[in-house]
C-alpha cells in the first residue's frame, strides 16, 4: 500500500499535466510535443485522424530507416582519399646494391670444394650416364650427398615408379638393383628428385622436379645454405664483395662520393649490400632539382668472371630504393640492373598514409603485431616483410630448433646445418610448402601506415659505347688497383642514374569520409525533413516512455493488490459462489439466489420461469452500489476520468 | 590429475581444431583463434594469368612449304627493289633473266598486289617493279605513313596498289620505307594464306608447350605444361596461358618476391624463324585477367632472349560508378555489339568486335586477326579476290571513327590493372653457363636435336613485388539520403518546417479549401434542388387542422385525451452517480495529495 502511494506520488511529481491513463499520455503527449504530426492525429476528424495517424507512421518509419542507413554507413568506417602530386624538394631515397652473387667465388672456393665436385658429378651423372662408369675413381665426399640425395624417379611406367639413386651404384649398390635400364633414360621417361628424409633416414618425402635444372638448383642451393650457416658472418661478409671493389664511382649530383659513403650491410642472399642515404647515422640528403644532373649516378664492377657458378646463373647488379631507416628486402622488391649498360632510373615517390584502427587494420610501428621483429637490431622501422619473415623464422625453430639461414636469428639460438640438425631440411621443406603457416603468419601480421613505394621509369642504353670503352675501362682500372693493364670488362660494369622525375611526389592520404559531425547533422536533417523533430523531441519522447513505465508499474502493483484481496475474499465461509451468482450478485440487487430448487425438469419451460416482470425495474447502476471505500479507490485509480 | 591439467586435456579434445604446432594451451587458443577467423582482412591475392607466345608463329622449316612461293617472290621483290641479296654487279642481268624465268611460273602474289616503286616528285609516274616498266597511274595515293609525316621528296618511295572489285577504283599504299612496305605487303599474303589453312593444323605448326617451356616454377613448386592452356593467336601461333581459371581453381600467392613468382625458361628457337613476317626475336608475355582475352599484339612486354627478364607486378582494382554517374558497362549486355570472343567485356574486345562485324557486312568475309563472327569466313584470295581493298578502306574509316565503333563501345566499369617494373639481367651469367646449359638440353630431351645455346632461352620471373592491393573505387558523392536531410537541415534551420508542415499547407489550402467550397456549393446546389422540386403545397398551408408538433404524438395527445390532472408520473429518483462521489475525492485528494486513512 505505502509503495503504490509513493509511486502515485512519484508519478504526479514527475508530470503535473498529463494524466493517468496511458490514452490520457499519449493526447497529452500529442498535443504538447514539438514534432510536427502527432499534434494532427487527435484534433481533427476521424478520417483525418486516420490519414494523420498513418502519414505519422510513415514518416516516422521513414526517419528510421534513413538513420540506419546513416548509422550503417558511419560505422562502416570509410574513408576517402586525397590526392596530390607535384615536386617538391624531397629526401633522396635510400639506395640499396648489392651484387647478384653473394660471394667471390675465389675466396669461398675451399668451402664449396667439395659441394662443387659432387655436383659436377651429379650433372656427369645425369648428362651422360653411361660415362660415368668411368671416372668413379674420382673421391667424392659423399657425406653431404647422404643427407639429401637426390634421385632419378623413373616414370616411364606410371603405375610402378622406379627410384633411381644418382651414384647407387658407386658407394651402396642397394638403391639400385638393376642399374643399366634404369640409367639410360632421358628427361621425359626420368624426373629428378630431391629426397627428404628425417628421423635418421626411416620417414622420406620426395620433392618432385619437373627439370632436373631446378632439381639441381634447389639442391644445390640447400647444401651451400648448409655450409654458408656454419660459418661465422665475419667471416662470410670478408668473402663477399667489399665496397671498393663494387663501387668504382659515385657522384650525387655535382658532388662526389665514394664506396665510404654508403652503409654496409651483410644479406645472406646477396652477401654484401650498400647502401647509400639510408639516413641511419646522418641526416638524410635532399634532392631539390628534378632530372639526372642532380641525381645518384654510379659505375659498379659486378666481376661476373668470380661468380659462385652453381649459385646463381643470373648476372647484374641487384638494386633497390627504399625509405630511410627501413630494412632492404632486395630479394623480393629488388630489381636488376644489367652489366654492359647504362640503367637511368627516374622515380616516383608514391607516398600512402592509412588511417589506423578502426578504419583499416594498419599498424603504425609494429608494436601491436604479436610477433617478435627480429629485424629490429638493424634498428630499422616495422614493415609486413619483416614481420613475416620473423614470423616464419620463429615457426621454423618451434618446428625445426633451428634457425633458417636466410632469416636472422633469434638471440640463443642457432642456424640450421646438417651435422646438428640432420632433419632440418626435411623439416624445412615441410614448413616452406605449408599453407597453414603462411596464412598463420599473414594473419598475424598487419601492413604498416605509412607506406612509401618508389615508382620507376628505367630505361637502358649500351654502356660504354664502342668508341669510349678503351679508356673508360682504362680509367676505371687504373683507379682501382692502380694497374696499368684493363681489368674491367664490358660483362663487369654497370653504369647506374637514379633521380627524381619531374613530377616527384604522389601522396595518398587518407581521411574519415563520415564523421561524428557529419552523422549527426544527417541524422538531424532527417528527422527535421520529414517530421521537423530536434534532439529535444526525442526527449520528450524518451519522458513519455518514462511515464509510460510508470504508469505500467502502477497498474501491476494494483492488479497485484487486487488479486491478493481477491484471495482474502475467498476465505469466507460457506460453498464458493457460482459463476452465475458472481454476475447476478454484481448487476442485481434484488436477486435472490434459487439455489438447487428441485423443478420438475429445469430447463424445459425456461420461459414459464422466468417471465419478465412489467414495468422498469430500478436502473441497476453498478455505480450506485455500496462498496467498501478502498475497492472504490482502487478503482478509481485504475480508469478514473 | 591437476585442475588445470583437467581442463588442459579437456579443451584439447572438444576443440574441433587442433593446432599442429601447439605445445600450450596459450598457443593452442592462438591458434584457433587466428585460424578460425573469416572475417580478419586476407592478404593474399589471386595470381593474374599470363599468356606467353614466341614472337614467331609457326616453325618456319614446317610452314614454308606452305609459303615457299610467297618467299621466293618476295626475295625477287627485294632483289629487284634493293639488290638484296649484294651481288650488285649482277643485278640487272639476274633480274631480267629472272623475268624470262617468269614465264613457266606465273607470280600470283605479285599479279594480285603488285609492288611498285615510283619517285615522289612524279606523282602519276608508276614503275610497277614486275614488268619493269613505268606506266601512268591514276588513283588515290594513301601514304601509310601519316600525312604529317614529311617523307623525303627526291627519294623513291615503294608501295602496292590495291582494287577494288570492278578495278576502276584503285588505291596505293605507299610507305616511306621499304622494310615497311616489304613486311605489309608480306603480311598481306600471308594472312591470305593462313586463312585457308584449319586449325588444326596451324596448331600442330606452331610450338607445343613442352616445346616453348623448358622449365616452370611457380610458388616454389615445380609446374610443367599440363599447367598451361592452349590459346591459338592468328598472329602469333600458339600461345599458353598460365592460371587459366579453365582448369583449376585460380593460384594465389601469400608471399611477395621472386621466389614465391611464375619463373620460367623460355626456348625461342631462332633459327625457326620466320624472316620476312618477324624482324625481332624473344617472347611476348601478357598480364591479364582470367577472363579477359590476352591482346597479344596490342598490349605485350616483350622479352629478349639470352636475358633474364623481372617483372614485378602491382596489383591496381579499380570500380567505376555506372549511369548515371559515368557511360561504363557493367558487362557488356547493354553495348549493341555482340562480342565474337570467349572473354568478359573489355574495351578492346568491343572495338574489335566491331570492326570484324563491320568487316564481314561491307567485304563479306571476316579479318584474319580476329575472330570469327558466327556465320562468316576468313577473307582469302579464292572468294574474296579484292577484300584487301576493302580492307584497308575500312581499316581507315576505323581510324578516322567513321564506322562508329568508339562511339558504341563503353568502356567497363571494373577492371584489374598490374603495373609493370620490369629489369632486365643477363642470364646465364659467363661461369654459370657452362653447366646451365647442357642440363637445360637434357630438360629438353627428344623435343630438340641440338644443343641449346644461349640465345636460344630466355628466363622470366613474374611475381607480385608486395601484397599491397590498391583500389579505387568511386563512390557517389552525394545520395539521395544526403540531399533529403540538407534539405531537412535547410528548412529547419531557416523556416523550422519539414515535410508535414508542406503536408499541413496542402492539406489546408488545397483539401480543406476545396472541401469547404465544394460543401458550400453542394448546401446551395441542395437547397436549389430542394426548392425545385418541392414546389409550394397549397393544402399544407391552409390547413388548419394541422398542427404542427415537434415532440412525437405521445399516447395521451395521440388520443387527444386531457392531461390526467393530479396524476404524477413516478419518476426515477435521480441516480446517484458513484462518479460524482468519486471526482469529489479525487480532487481532494488532489489537492492535498494526501490519501485519507483507509477503513
Amino acid at each position: 500500500m505505502h509503495m503504490k502511494k509513493y509511486l502515485v506520488k512519484c508519478l504526479h511529481r514527475l508530470q503535473k499535466g498529463p494524466g493517468y491513463t496511458y490514452k490520457e499520455l499519449l493526447v497529452w503527449y500529442c498535443n504538447n510535443t514539438n514534432t510536427h504530426g502527432p499534434k494532427r492525429i487527435i484534433c481533427e476528424g476521424p478520417k483525418k485522424k486516420a490519414m494523420w495517424f498513418l502519414i505519422t507512421l510513415l514518416f516516422t518509419s521513414l526517419v528510421c530507416w534513413q538513420w540506419s542507413v546513416f548509422i550503417k554507413t558511419y560505422l562502416s568506417w570509410e574513408v576517402s582519399v586525397s590526392l596530390s602530386v607535384g615536386f617538391k624538394t624531397m629526401d633522396f631515397p635510400a639506395v640499396t646494391i648489392c651484387n647478384a652473387s653473394p660471394f667471390q667465388y675465389s675466396k669461398v672456393k675451399h668451402l664449396l670444394q667439395d659441394l662443387d665436385e659432387l655436383m659436377e658429378a651429379v650433372l656427369e651423372r645425369i648428362l651422360a650416364p653411361e660415362q660415368s662408369y668411368s671416372n668413379a675413381t674420382r673421391t667424392l665426399n659423399f657425406t653431404i650427398w647422404n643427407d639429401t640425395p637426390l634421385v632419378l624417379i623413373d616414370e616411364r611406367n606410371p603405375h610402378h615408379p622406379v627410384v633411381l639413386d644418382l651414384f647407387g651404384d658407386v658407394h651402396n649398390g642397394s638403391a639400385s638393383s638393376s642399374p643399366a635400364p634404369g640409367r639410360t633414360c632421358t628427361a621425359q621417361g626420368c624426373k629428378v628428385a630431391m629426397r627428404l628424409c628425417s628421423l635418421n633416414g626411416t620417414v622420406c618425402t620426395f620433392r618432385n622436379f619437373t627439370s632436373a635444372t631446378q632439381a639441381v638448383t634447389e639442391w644445390y642451393l640447400l647444401q651451400a645454405t648448409n655450409i654458408f650457416s656454419q660459418v661465422p658472418t665475419h667471416e662470410l661478409v670478408e668473402m663477399g664483395y667489399p665496397a671498393e671493389r663494387l663501387i668504382l664511382a659515385c657522384l650525387f649530383g655535382p658532388e662526389p662520393c665514394s664506396y665510404r659513403n654508403f652503409t654496409s650491410i651483410f644479406q645472406p642472399d646477396y652477401g654484401n649490400c650498400y647502401i647509400f642515404n639510408w639516413g641511419m647515422t646522418e641526416k638524410a640528403l635532399p634532392s631539390a632539382n628534378p632530372g639526372a644532373e642532380f641525381g645518384l649516378k654510379l659505375i659498379l664492377d659486378i666481376g661476373q668472371e668470380d661468380y659462385v657458378p652453381f649459385l646463381t646463373s643470373t648476372a647484374g647488379a641487384r638494386l633497390l630504393l627504399h625509405e630511410q631507416r627501413s630494412y632492404p628486402f632486395i630479394k623480393d622488391e629488388g630489381i636488376y640492373a644489367m652489366s654492359g649498360t647504362e640503367t637511368s632510373i627516374g622515380v616516383l615517390v608514391d607516398k600512402l598514409e592509412r588511417k589506423g584502427e578502426p578504419y583499416s587494420q594498419c599498424t603504425m610501428n609494429g608494436s601491436d603485431v604479436p610477433v617478435q621483429n627480429l629485424y629490429s637490431d638493424y634498428n630499422t622501422t616495422y614493415s609486413i616483410q619483416a614481420c613475416i619473415r620473423s614470423c616464419f623464422q620463429e615457426h621454423m625453430i618451434q618446428n625445426c630448433s633451428c634457425g633458417h639461414y636466410l632469416y636472422p636469428l633469434p638471440h640463443g639460438e642457432r642456424y640450421c646445418n646438417n651435422r646438428e640438425f640432420p632433419d632440418w631440411a626435411y623439416c624445412y621443406s615441410h614448413l616452406s610448402m605449408s599453407v597453414a603457416q603462411r596464412e598463420t603468419c599473414i594473419n598475424m601480421c598487419k601492413e604498416s601506415c605509412n607506406d612509401t613505394q618508389y615508382k620507376m621509369t628505367i630505361s637502358m642504353a649500351d654502356w660504354p659505347s664502342e668508341a669510349s670503352e678503351d679508356w673508360i675501362f682504362h680509367v676505371l682500372s687504373q683507379e682501382r688497383d692502380q694497374s696499368t693493364n684493363i681489368t674491367l670488362s664490358r660483362k663487369g660494369v654497370v653504369k647506374l642514374n637514379i633521380y627524381f622525375q619531374e613530377f616527384n611526389y604522389r601522396t595518398i592520404e587518407e581521411s574519415a569520409a563520415n564523421n561524428i559531425v557529419w552523422l549527426l547533422s544527417n541524422l538531424g536533417g532527417q528527422f527535421g525533413f520529414w517530421m521537423g523533430g530536434s534532439v529535444l523531441c526525442l526527449i520528450e519522447f524518451g519522458e513519455i516512455v518514462i511515464d509510460f513505465v510508470w504508469i505500467t508499474i502502477i497498474k501491476l502493483v494494483a492488479f497485484a493488490k487486487s488479486l491478493r484481496q481477491k484471495r482474502v475474499q475467498a476465505r469466507y465461509a460457506g460453498p464458493p459462489p457460482t459463476v452465475a451468482e458472481l454476475v447476478e450478485a454484481h448487476t442485481n440487487f434484488g436477486f435472490q439466489p434459487d439455489v438447487a430448487r428441485p423443478g420438475p425438469e429445469p430447463g424445459t419451460y425456461p420461459d414459464e420461469q422466468t417471465l419478465p416482470i412489467p414495468g422498469t425495474p430500478p436502473p441497476n447502476y453498478d455505480s450506485l452500489r455500496l462498496q467498501p471505500l478502498d475497492v472504490i479507490e482502487s478503482d478509481s485509480e485504475g480508469d478514473a476520468i | 590429475m591437476a585442475p588445470g591439467e583437467k581442463i588442459k586435456a579437456k579443451i584439447k579434445k572438444n576443440l574441433p581444431v587442433r593446432g599442429p604446432q601447439a605445445p600450450t594451451i596459450k598457443e593452442l587458443m592462438r591458434w584457433y583463434c587466428l585460424n578460425t577467423n573469416t572475417h580478419v582482412h586476407f592478404q593474399k591475392l589471386d595470381f593474374p594469368a599470363v599468356t606467353i607466345c614466341n614472337i614467331n608463329p609457326y616453325k618456319y622449316s614446317v610452314v614454308r612449304d606452305l609459303l615457299a612461293d610467297l618467299e621466293q617472290e618476295t626475295r625477287v621483290a627485294l632483289k629487284t627493289l634493293y639488290g638484296f641479296p649484294e651481288n650488285t654487279s649482277r643485278k640487272r642481268r639476274e633480274a631480267e633473266s629472272w623475268n624470262s624465268a617468269w614465264e613457266g611460273t606465273r607470280p600470283k602474289f605479285l599479279k594480285l598486289v603488285p609492288l611498285m616503286a615510283f619517285s615522289q616528285d612524279e606523282t602519276g609516274e608508276v614503275r610497277d617493279f614486275l614488268t619493269g616498266r613505268k606506266r601512268k597511274f591514276s588513283g588515290r595515293i594513301i601514304h601509310k605513313a601519316s600525312d604529317a609525316m614529311d617523307v623525303h621528296a627526291s627519294k623513291e618511295v615503294v608501295g602496292f596498289q590495291l582494287c577494288s572489285n570492278d578495278t576502276s577504283h584503285c588505291a596505293l599504299y605507299t610507305f616511306s620505307s621499304g622494310v615497311n612496305a616489304i613486311q605489309e605487303w608480306y603480311q598481306l599474303h600471308y594472312m591470305n594464306i593462313m586463312a585457308q589453312v584449319p586449325l588444326e593444323k596451324k596448331i600442330n605448326m606452331s610450338y607445343s608447350a613442352e616445346e616453348l617451356l623448358v622449365t616452370c616454377l611457380f610458388d616454389g613448386v615445380s609446374c610443367d605444361a599440363r599447367n598451361f592452356t592452349l590459346l591459338h593467336h592468328p598472329m602469333y601461333g600458339n600461345c599458353y596461358t598460365f592460371n587459366n581459371r579453365k582448369n583449376e581453381t585460380i593460384l594465389s600467392t601469400s608471399m611477395g618476391g621472386s621466389e614465391y613468382g611464375l619463373q620460367v625458361i623460355l626456348y625461342i628457337n631462332e633459327e625457326e624463324y620466320n624472316p620476312f613476317l618477324v624482324s625481332s626475336s624473344g617472347a611476348k608475355v601478357i598480364v591479364h585477367r582470367q577472363d579477359e582475352y590476352p591482346f597479344i599484339e596490342d598490349v605485350g612486354t616483350e622479352i629478349e632472349p639470352a636475358m633474364a627478364t623481372s617483372i614485378g607486378m602491382h596489383l591496381t582494382e579499380s570500380f567505376k560508378l555506372s549511369e548515371p554517374y559515368s557511360q561504363c558497362t557493367e558487362d557488356g549486355s547493354d553495348v549493341p555489339i555482340s562480342n565474337i570472343y570467349n572473354a568478359a567485356y573489355s574495351l578492346q574486345i568491343c572495338l574489335h568486335s566491331c570492326f570484324q562485324t563491320k568487316m564481314v557486312e561491307k567485304c563479306g568475309c571476316a579479318q584474319y586477326n580476329q575472330p570469327l563472327p558466327p556465320a562468316a569466313n576468313y577473307c582469302n584470295y579464292q572468294q574474296h579476290p579484292n577484300w584487301m581493298y576493302c580492307y584497308y578502306e575500312l581499316h581507315q574509316a576505323f581510324v578516322r571513327e567513321e564506322l562508329g565503333c568508339q562511339a558504341v563501345c563503353r568502356e567497363a566499369c571494373s577492371f584489374k590493372e598490374w603495373t609493370l617494373t620490369t629489369s632486365l639481367a643477363q642470364w646465364p651469367s659467363v661461369v654459370s653457363e657452362k653447366w646451365l646449359l647442357p642440363i637445360l638440353t637434357w630438360d629438353q630431351g627428344q623435343q630438340i636435336k641440338k644443343k641449346l645455346n644461349k640465345t636460344d632461352l630466355a628466363k622470366l620471373l613474374i611475381f607480385y613485388k608486395d601484397l599491397n592491393q590498391r583500389s579505387i573505387m568511386e563512390s557517389p558523392a552525394n545520395s539521395i539520403e544526403m540531399l533529403l536531410s540538407n534539405f531537412g537541415g535547410q528548412l529547419g534551420l531557416w523556416m523550422s518546417c519539414s515535410v508535414v508542415c508542406v503536408i499541413e499547407i496542402f492539406e489546408v489550402f488545397f483539401i480543406d479549401f476545396f472541401s469547404i467550397i465544394a460543401r458550400r456549393q453542394w448546401q446551395k446546389a441542395k437547397e436549389w434542388w430542394a426548392r425545385r422540386h418541392a414546389p409550394p403545397g397549397p393544402q399544407g398551408q391552409d390547413n388548419p387542422g394541422l398542427d404542427i408538433d415537434d415532440d412525437l404524438p405521445t399516447f395521451t395527445s395521440a388520443l387527444r385525451l386531457p392531461p390526467a390532472p393530479g396524476t404524477q408520473v413516478p419518476g426515477t429518483p435521480p441516480p446517484r452517480y458513484n462518479t460524482l462521489r468519486l471526482e469529489r475525492a479525487f480532487s481532494s485528494q488532489l489537492t492535498d495529495t494526501q490519501v485519507p486513512p483507509e477503513s
